[in-house]
Order: structure tokens, then sequence, then C-alpha cells
């Protein structure tokens, strides 16, 4: 039973993060396919930082270019105007070329026991962030001004906001919370692997869908989803083939998304310029 | 401008990636061309990996006609290479060949189907539905393969491999250049799609839909069947691609049989732009990439560099033809 905690915690909080990267970024109106090539990054940062500068400077450097990345989506759909999810997937091709074509020569071997990233403040903060990003969002300047830009952008403009100086912002939030989640991936398995973020981006992307672009609502999804994946791990494909647990959170999206599952609750700005 | 930063942007960050992982550029290049089109074989390696390429690329093509991104094709061309490869073994012959052929375009038009229905009537954006559909695609085919569809003597996830009278041969061979069946009709559903669109009423129907749908709409074009209509179609494509997968190259189904040949088709198709017969041109520049990558594994040089060039060229092609128009502070 204990294991069994423990395993959700460990399957859901990553996703938490990723799932909040999310939030910053499509309830501000850009669309983000790229959560996935976003984390595969930020693991492969962590592993290169960490290992030369030790966990604590490896964890900022690791935010800071992290951050970096995500102001590259920035850059390409609000300064170029590239459509939002061609170039969401130019970066998770870019990130997993980037990582797999770098890896020998920056994070060949494992990390030491004593540069692996702060796990337990890393749970914490997955923890914390959901509410956190509740106040930010529902009781704050930045946060009305951040969801104006998500739900009618021309509207914000004639309120004097500059949506896309607004998504700047939301796309660094993004950058940081995939930094922290690709840091809490690689303090669990203290090396870098091709792919090692296995669909997890798209998994916090369903997360977020299904908890209807709400924080905690989307924490809540993570949960749902962390926990099927760790009874899935628990049982190990005894009574449902594991490959039906896998696809669980993949079916109950589409449902989610045809409405079934309730009012459509999509950002109204999305992906607009 | 603001383009010629981006593809110098672009070019610096190629040849960066090269320099900070200790290679030298030219080498390399000259070696991913030598790799890929260098000789009779390694020009026939190119074709080979162009051949997927391109009929995923037309099926791509399609759904972007009608303004849908098809990200499932991966998906699509999964699910239709695995239930062809199981009716290919379960009837056997050149006639399983067509039968298989067939369920495979079948299955991956179905499978295309749920994210057209709510694309159209429920408003879900076509992109999250095809990846989720991707996932349960893979995940589907990983357990058809490990169980019911197991081949008997397999020892991993792996089909029986095909009898001989239901591998396709190649249609020529000329010294070590052979030339795939899989291929010619790759060119020929290339140029049939390109003439439907151009030339029919359907075809155009459906370019009206995805040009603009309230226009269409009101010029009495049923939109919302034809964006089920053209995510089917499209489906049906990536199946075949799947299928021809199997029947020419593979000979068995077995879990990663694509290596996201869907994604890149993606690709393929931006690239060929708003022209059905850019995509000989894309699916083979795509092809040889992926082909000289490997090649380039012999000099140490991990083929991720490929992955990232093409990552530059997507950028760089959709900020000069896939822009956003709108917006006060352009």
């Amino acid at each position: 039973m204990i294991d069994l905690v423990k395993q959700c915690i460990t399957m859901s909080i990553p996703l938490v993060l990723i799932a909040l990267a999310g939030f910053f970024s499509e309830r501000g109106g850009v669309i983000n396919i790229g959560l996935e090539g976003k984390t595969l990054l930020a693991c492969f940062f962590s592993v290169a930082f960490s290992s030369k500068f030790g966990p604590i400077p490896g964890l900022a450097l690791t935010i800071i270019a992290t951050s970096l990345v995500s102001l590259i989506h920035w850059l390409l759909t609000q300064v170029y105007r590239m459509d939002h999810i061609i170039s969401g997937m130019a970066i998770n091709l870019l990130a997993t070329g980037a990582t797999s074509f770098f890896k020998f020569r920056f994070a060949a071997d494992g990390l030491q026991d004593s540069a692996v990233p702060p796990k337990m403040l890393l749970y914490a903060l997955g923890i914390i962030a959901p509410i956190a990003l509740y106040w930010l969002s529902h009781k704050t300047k930045f946060g009305l001004q951040h969801r104006s830009a998500g739900s009618d952008p021309d509207k914000a403009r004639l309120l004097g906001i500059n949506p896309q100086n607004i998504r700047f912002s939301a796309l660094v939030g993004t950058g940081v919370l995939c930094a922290l989640a690709g840091s809490l991936l690689v303090a669990e398995t203290p090396q870098f692997t091709d792919g090692m973020t296995s669909g997890r981006g798209y998994i916090a992307l369903a997360a977020l869908i299904l908890g209807g672009w709400r924080p905690v609502n989307a924490a809540l999804a993570c949960l749902l989803f962390g926990a099927a994946s760790a009874l899935q791990i628990q049982y190990n494909g005894q009574y449902i083939p594991s490959e039906a647990w896998k696809s669980l959170p993949y079916i109950v999206t589409l449902f989610a998304i045809a409405g079934f599952l309730g009012k459509n609750r999509t950002p109204a700005g999305l992906g607009k310029p | 401008m603001k383009i010629l930063a981006l593809i110098a942007g672009g070019i610096v960050l190629f040849l960066a990636s090269l320099w900070a992982a200790g290679a030298n550029p030219v080498t390399a290049i000259s070696q991913l061309v030598t790799g890929s089109v260098g000789s009779a074989s390694a020009l026939s390696g190119t074709v080979r990996e162009m051949t997927p390429l391109l009929i995923l690329g037309v099926s791509v093509f399609l759904a972007l006609k009608a303004g849908l991104f098809n990200i499932g094709a991966e998906g699509q061309f999964v699910i239709g290479a695995c239930f062809s490869a199981a009716t290919m073994l379960a009837i056997g012959g050149p006639l399983g060949v067509v039968a298989g052929v067939l369920v495979g375009a079948i299955s991956g038009g179905l499978w295309a189907l749920p994210a057209g229905y709510i694309k159209a009537f429920r408003n879900g954006h076509e992109v999250i539905t095809t990846i989720m559909l991707n996932n349960i695609a893979i995940n589907l085919t990983k357990w058809l393969v490990s169980g019911p569809f197991k081949g008997e003597k397999a020892v991993s996830a792996t089909s029986a491999t095909l009898p001989v009278n239901s591998q396709l041969t190649p249609l020529f061979k000329i010294g070590q250049f052979e030339l795939p069946q899989a291929v010619v009709v790759g060119v020929l559903l290339t140029i049939g799609v390109g003439y439907w669109l151009s030339k029919t009423t359907s075809g155009y129907e459906l370019r009206a839909a995805g040009a603009n749908p309230t226009a269409a709409e009101f010029a009495g074009v049923k939109t919302k069947q034809v964006t089920v209509k053209a995510m089917f179609l499209s489906g049906a494509i990536a199946g075949i691609a799947g299928a021809l997968q199997i029947a020419q190259f593979e000979h068995r189904f077995y879990d990663g049989s694509s290596v996201g040949y869907g994604f890149d088709a993606l690709g393929v198709a931006l690239l060929a732009g708003g022209n059905a017969y850019g995509l000989f041109a894309s699916s083979f520049l795509f092809g040889a990439l992926n082909k000289g990558g490997t090649s380039l594994m012999g000099l140490g040089i991990d083929k991720g560099i490929t992955t990232m060039v093409l990552a530059i060229v997507i950028i760089i092609f959709a900020a000069v033809k896939y822009r956003q128009r709108g917006g006060r502070n352009d």
C-alpha cells in the first residue's frame, strides 16, 4: 500500500509540473504541443549541468536554459507569427535530435549521488504549484491579464494589454516548470536516455484539457493518470493488459475533448495572434 | 529581413552543433551526401526511406488541404500495417497482398474517423485527438502483436513472416539499384490525389472547406461532412502506407515497425508547400537525410543531427509559408 502511494506520487508529480507548464502557455493563448520536447531538453540540461556544477547551480542553469528554449517558442509564434502547432512539433523534433546528438558529448555518464537534483524540494514544489498557480491566476493582476490574453487577445489590446508581452512571461513560466519536471525525472533516474520523457508531455497536455485548463483540476487529472500507471506497475498487467492501462489517459481525454465529460472549456483565444 | 535572420540562425545553429560535438562540418556534410545519393546502393536505401514518407506525405497533404493537421498519420500507419499483416498472413499469396492493402486502407481510415467526427461535430482540435489516437494505436498494436497476432515460433513481439509469394519484389533491378513497387504506388497516389484536388468538384469542395469554411458553407459545401471525409481518406492513405511497408520491406509486423514516419510526414507535407508534386522532392529530401544520417554514424556522429536539420528546415519553411495574419503589433 505504501509502495503504491509512493509509486503514485512518483508518477504524478512530474505530470503535474508539465501540465502546469502547459497551463501557463495555453491559458495565455499559445497552443503547446512542444511540452514533450521542452521537458526532454530539461532532462538533458539537468544531467549536463548537474554533473558539471553540482545540484543547486545545475538546477538554476537548467531553469535558465529551458526558459530560453521556451522563448524560442515565443519568438516563433509571436514574432514570426508561425502556426502554433507546427512550431510546437518543430520544437519537439529539435529536442529529440539535439538531445540524442549531444548526449555522448555532454551527458554520457550518469550522475554521481552528490550531483542529483534536490528531489524533495522538487516534489514539494510540485505539490505547492497547483495552488500557487491558482492564486496567481485568480488573485493577481498578472493572472487577469494572462487569462485575458488567452481568452480574447483583441479585447485585451483594447484594454491596453499587449498579449505578446504577457505571453512572453507566460512562456518563461512554461520553461521554468518544464525545467523542474525534467530535473525531477533526472532525480528519479540520474541518467539521460533518448526519449526519457516517454510521452509524458502529451499525457500532461491531456490532463490539462481534462482539467478544463484549470491548475487544481489539471493537477487532479494528473493524479488520476499517475494512479493508473502506478496500479499498472504494481500489478504488472496481471488483471488487465498493461497496454490497456497505458491507453487509459488517452481514451479518457478523447471523450473529454468530444465534450462527453462535461462542458468544453477551451480558452477562446487559443492559437490566435 | 526577419526571414533572412531566421535562415542565418538555422545555419549557424547547424554548424555550431557540429562544431560543439567535435565533428568537422565538411566531412560530415560530404558523408551525408555520399551516404544518401553517392552510390547505387545508397540511392536504393534513400528510395526505401522515401517510400513510406511519400505515401504518408500524400495522406497529411490531403488533410492539410482540408484545413486539418493530421498528426495521426503515425497511428493510422501502424494500425494499417498491423491489420494488413494479419490479413496477408491469413489469406496468403498475391491475393492476400491485395486484400491486405484493402484492409490496411479501411482500418487506417476508420482509425482516423473519431478525429474527423470530433473536429466536425464536437469542436475538438484534431491535433490533440490524433495524438491521443496515436498512443492508443501504438499500445493496441503492441498488445495484438504480443498476443493474438504473435507468430507461432516468435520469441519477441512480432508476427510471423509473410510467405515468399506475398512479399512484393522490386519492380526492377539495375546493378545495385532497386526500384520498389511500393514507391510506384506512392507516385501514382500522389498524381491521383493531386489531380483529384485540382480538377474535380469534390476535390474543389475539400479545398474550399480548408481555405475558408464560412465561405464554403455559404456556397453550399457541407463542410462538416467534407471534414469527416477528408480525415477518413487521409487515414486510409496512411493505412495503405503501412500495408505496403509490410508487403514490400518488412515482411512482418513488429512493435516499432514505424520509426516515427508519421511525424516526418508532417514535415514532408509542409515542405511540399501547396503543391502535391512537391511531395516528390520533399519526401526524397527527407529520405536522403534519414539514409545519410545512418551513414553518419560510421563517422561517430549521431544521426540526431539530421533530425535537427529537419526541424530547422520545417521552422524556416513554416515561417515563410504558414504565417498567421491579424493582430496589431506586426
